[in-house]
């Protein structure tokens, strides 16, 4: 999971998961601080180019689930924020079931091939 | 639905998101190299390390657009190459479909281009919408008013920012001096301050100012239209200062006016201005109307406000110049003249009157054809959605969305309806061109044939609005289906195909009943043409040939006259030619001259003058246009050398002055209306029946016919009757016209019945042309019938097998589908006679000597709608008799 290799579509899926749920917990925030947040969880684990995020970031607004706005950041330099919509949050609910059951089942998978 | 239209908005928003963009990442590599400094990295490697955590950033810019604004056209040139591949799969279904569309566009776009050019284009100059006419009514003629009145209207600079007249084009003789034939251009006289008001400026040179319009005769000066310079002047600069014969005045040029300008009326266009002053006329008379008046008003000022103004001022100009004679015919008459305030932004217009309403009718009418069009395709696009069931099935399980499959459905439609267009676009064309024969000669010169942008921009709007009509019910029929269910049967039954049954004979039903309301009005339209075409005019327009004459303009009046005499003696000479005459007004000319008369021993005028209208005729006028007078004679040549007045008068005029009389010849009547017995007597030689000069709708007015003697301003028209076909009499009079004096010109030669047709061109056109779409909405409509009743047939095929094999006859089985298609008629029938009615009470202005709920034309309709329904029906219904029944349950 933690390579530079990993398959986009796996990253992509989880990627977006894992910017709502930042989000969620944190508030509106700017490109630099998901990142950061989102590496500092993933605790290494996950070596992310940071600039991957933004197109994600794109997707997420189309798809209505986040909304973003231009504001100040605590360093009073001009940044672009992010926020979590309504849509978006129930988007977190959906994709939080479907990855439980997807790992359930995978779960499983794998107890048999022991 | 959304992410689309983010994404349609970012196609349009590009550079700014891209900057945007930009900035995000440089903010993004600033927080962390700052982050990275504060933890003691120098400045340089800090920004390095930034740089290097983010990644590529072209590359992620790249993923970026694409995800933006890319993949949506890329999708959507896939749908439209998907789609453009079915429809070549399917070419009877597409030239099907794409005929109806071409035929239903092509039309509205035709006449759409009409009333774009009559109705809706504003005037190239500034500020349009402030422009008004001052329209005068009552009294002589319409429009036009005098020069007097045009000043004392520009004194009102209180409810006017200017006001400037103008006296319409007319031809005249042209010669820059390297053409040795005779050239003529479109000569207007223009008050000074005209390019002004309107906000017009100069191509090159400069343009009239007010110092250009102050004295008669004094300022020889034209200014030329720019399409004129270009066209005919090969956009010579060296033009300016040049002098040009126009009407054989020499006119120094001083300037060109910018592209695009023709004048301000809509069907004629004018090439050379001139100013007023130079006008050949008693310009300060007062019943001299030559001028149309336009003004700018100020904007503040309300039209209402500006109405009653115009009233008031009006009124207060005739006092003064009529008050004296208020007791008098004459001096009423005068007096009820009126000032009528018309926006003029989109032009003046001489064929506005009488075109607008028979346009707004056509409109109506294609738009319907349209509609019908439109019921036509999504029909077949239902019963093609029935076919492509297994493969919309397919797709559905392959994991397309339904959202996705109505929009390639949607692309389809939108594919087929502007292929319709373009196709729509060439029928538009040939159609203008056809609609701008119905026009008199010379009113169709305004109107450009090929289409401009609004009138695209039009085409395009209905082609997609009708991609929606007919598109969307059927694309969300055909993808409202159970995908396991249909690709389980293979596409061949259907679930909820009762529903789709219903509503494609529910389209049916509305193109009956649209068809009922065109059909209706055709036949109204083509009875009151028949009207029209029946009445007789008082003449027999057969065989005889107008036109008028162009003299050099240094001819004085007797020069007119001897040239004239000497032509018809000449022209009466030639074999086949039976009469030659001529008149003023003359049959259908348009013109109008009246005078007050007292007849000695009338109640009629025993206490005052009466109007009658005058005509001014030559000897053999009567002969000429195929009549005989019904008592005494008419005027022979003796009659010019005689001084003795003499008159012949019609029906009416004894009607109205001697009732009761059945031989006027020997009575007098006097044009000396100041005393009750008359003046100067002018003898009633004859009576002729009543002729309707004025056009077919008039009714026949007291009329005095005198001879002509001088011809004033305007020369009479000249009519010769011939056994010869007008193509070989033209030449003939051409050569004799030369042989006498080459300097004399023929101008607008018209047979006499072109020139009857010309009066009732409106109801030719409108008559016509509804035929031509109630036709058509026939012929849509019989293909919707034929195609719902055929397609009931195949899917009953096994029903009615089995009911053959039961020993149902042929007969009853032709009979039960023929009764569907006649339900179908009848409905829609019923629907639509209400709608047709009402249509008819619209139309009943345009109507002449019929009723616009005419029992007649509503019953032909009914009758033609249901033998139309029969044949189309009938087809299927044989074939339905003719099902072999063990082939019909072996189908099952």
């Amino acid at each position: 999971m933690s390579t530079r290799n990993a398959n986009p579509d796996v990253l992509q899926g989880t990627l977006d998961l894992m910017v709502l749920r930042t989000l969620e917990t944190m508030g509106p925030q700017h490109g630099f601080g998901l990142a950061k947040r989102i590496q500092q969880i993933s605790a290494g684990a996950l070596d992310l180019n940071q600039g991957t995020l933004y197109p994600a970031l794109l997707r997420l607004e189309q798809r209505g689930w986040i909304s973003s706005r231009w504001g100040a950041s605590d360093k009073n330099r001009r940044a672009k924020f992010y926020e979590l919509t309504r849509a978006g949050r129930k988007q977190i609910g959906r994709a939080t079931d479907d990855w439980e059951r997807t790992v359930a089942l995978m779960a499983r998978f794998l107890r048999v091939a022991e | 639905m959304r992410t689309l239209w983010k994404r349609l908005r970012a196609l349009f928003s590009e550079r700014r998101s891209d900057r945007e963009l930009s900035e995000e990442v440089e903010v993004h590599l600033e927080m962390r190299a700052a982050e990275l400094r504060q933890q003691g990295v120098d400045p340089g490697a800090a920004r390095e390390a930034a740089r290097r955590e983010f990644g590529g950033i072209e590359q992620m810019k790249e993923a970026y657009r694409d995800r933006r604004g890319i993949p949506w056209i890329e999708i959507l040139a896939k749908d439209a190459r998907y789609g453009l591949r079915g429809l070549l799969r399917n070419p009877a279904f597409t030239l099907a479909a794409v005929l109806s569309l071409a035929l239903g566009i092509g039309a509205n776009t035709a006449i759409f281009s009409f009333i774009d050019t009559l109705m809706l284009r504003m005037l190239p100059v500034e500020k349009p919408e402030q422009l008004v006419n001052l329209y005068r009514t009552g009294g002589w003629g319409k429009g036009y008013a005098s020069y007097p009145l045009y000043l004392e209207f520009r004194k009102h600079t209180d409810l006017f920012a200017g006001v400037f007249a103008r006296s319409g084009a007319g031809k005249v003789r042209f010669d820059a001096g390297h053409s040795n034939s005779v050239e003529y251009v479109e000569r207007e006289y223009v008050t000074g301050n005209y390019f002004d008001v309107l906000g017009v400026k100069p191509a090159i040179g400069r343009l009239f100012k007010d110092e250009d319009n102050r004295t008669p005769q004094a300022h020889p000066l034209v200014v030329l239209s720019y399409d004129f310079w270009r066209n005919r002047l090969a956009l010579d600069p060296a033009i300016l200062g040049r002098v040009l014969t126009v009407d054989e005045q020499p006119l120094t040029v001083i300037g060109v006016a910018a592209p695009g300008f023709h004048g301000v009326e809509v069907e004629s266009h004018a090439d050379a201005w001139v100013p007023a002053m130079m006008f050949r006329g008693q310009i300060m008379q007062h019943g001299m109307h030559w001028v149309w008046i336009m003004a700018r008003r100020r904007p503040e000022i309300r039209r209402g406000r500006i109405q009653a103004a115009a009233n008031t001022i009006m009124q207060q100009y005739l006092m003064s110049v009529y008050g004296g004679q208020r007791a008098s015919a004459f001096g009423r008459f005068a007096l009820a003249q009126k000032i009528e305030v018309r926006d003029a932004g989109v032009g003046i217009s001489m064929l506005r009157e009488a075109f607008g309403k028979p346009l707004g009718i056509l409109m109506a009418a294609v738009g319907l054809v349209l509609l019908i069009a439109c019921a036509n395709v999504a029909n077949l696009l239902i019963a093609r959605g029935a076919v492509r069931r297994r493969e919309i099935a397919m797709r559905f399980s392959l994991g397309a969305t339904r959202w996705r499959l109505v929009r390639q459905w949607l692309i389809e439609s939108l594919l087929l309806a502007l292929l319709g267009s373009i196709l729509g676009l060439a029928f538009a064309i040939w159609g203008e061109r056809y609609m701008l024969l119905f026009l008199p000669p010379g009113a169709g010169e305004g109107f450009a044939v090929s289409p401009d942008s609004t009138v695209l921009t039009f085409t395009l709007g209905i082609s997609i609005l009708s991609a929606v009509l007919f598109g969307l019910a059927p694309a969300l029929r055909a993808t409202s289906l159970d995908p396991a269910a249909a690709l389980k049967d293979g596409g061949s039954q259907q679930p909820g195909r009762g529903a789709r049954a219903v509503f494609r004979k529910a389209l049916v039903v509305v193109q009956v009943a649209l068809s009922v309301v065109l059909v209706v009005t055709a036949g109204l339209f083509a009875h009151s043409l028949a009207g029209l075409r029946s009445i007789n005019p008082g003449f027999v327009a057969q065989n005889v040939v107008t036109f008028s004459l162009d003299y050099p303009r240094a001819w004085k009046d007797a020069d007119k006259r001897n040239h004239r005499e000497r032509l018809l003696a000449e022209l009466t000479e030639v074999p086949g030619i039976a009469s030659v005459s001529y008149g003023m007004p003359g049959p259908y000319q348009g013109g109008d001259a009246s005078a007050s008369i007292r007849v000695p021993g009338s109640a009629r005028t025993a206490k005052e003058g009466v109007e009658i209208s005058e005509q001014f005729i030559g000897p053999a006028y009567f002969a000429t246009i195929g009549i005989r007078p019904l008592r005494g004679r008419e005027f022979d040549p003796g009659d010019w050398r005689s001084t003795r007045k003499i008159a012949v008068v019609n029906e009416a005029f004894v009607r109205q002055f001697l009732p009761g009389t059945p031989d006027p010849t020997g009575r007098i009547l006097s044009f000396d209306d100041s005393k009750p017995e008359g003046g100067d007597p002018t003898y009633i030689v004859g009576l002729v029946h009543d002729i309707l000069h004025d056009g077919l709708k008039t009714t026949a007015k007291s009329t005095v016919y005198v001879p002509l003697r001088e011809s004033g301003f305007i020369d009479p028209m000249l009519l010769v009757r011939a056994q010869l076909p007008p193509a070989s009499l033209l030449p003939v009079i051409r050569r004799e016209l030369s042989s006498i004096n080459p300097e004399v010109a023929l101008v607008e030669p018209r047979t006499l019945r072109e020139r009857v047709d010309d009066s009732i061109f409106a109801d030719r056109m409108i008559a016509t042309l509804s035929g031509f779409f109630g036709g058509l909405a026939l012929l849509l409509a019989a293909i919707g019938i034929y195609g719902v009743m055929a397609y009931a047939v195949t899917r009953r095929t096994a029903e009615i097998g089995l009911r053959i094999a039961l020993g149902a006859a042929p007969a009853k089985i032709t009979w039960m589908v023929l009764r569907d298609g006649l339900l179908l008629i009848a409905l829609g029938v019923a629907i639509g006679l209400p709608f047709a009615l009402a249509a008819g009470r619209i139309s009943a202005s345009l109507l002449y000597g019929i009723k616009p709920n005419d029992p007649l034309t509503f019953g032909l309709t009914i009758a033609v709608l249901l033998a139309i329904g029969v044949l189309a029906a009938f087809l299927p219904a044989r074939r339905a008799a003719a099902v072999e029944p063990v082939e019909a349950l072996r189908h099952e």
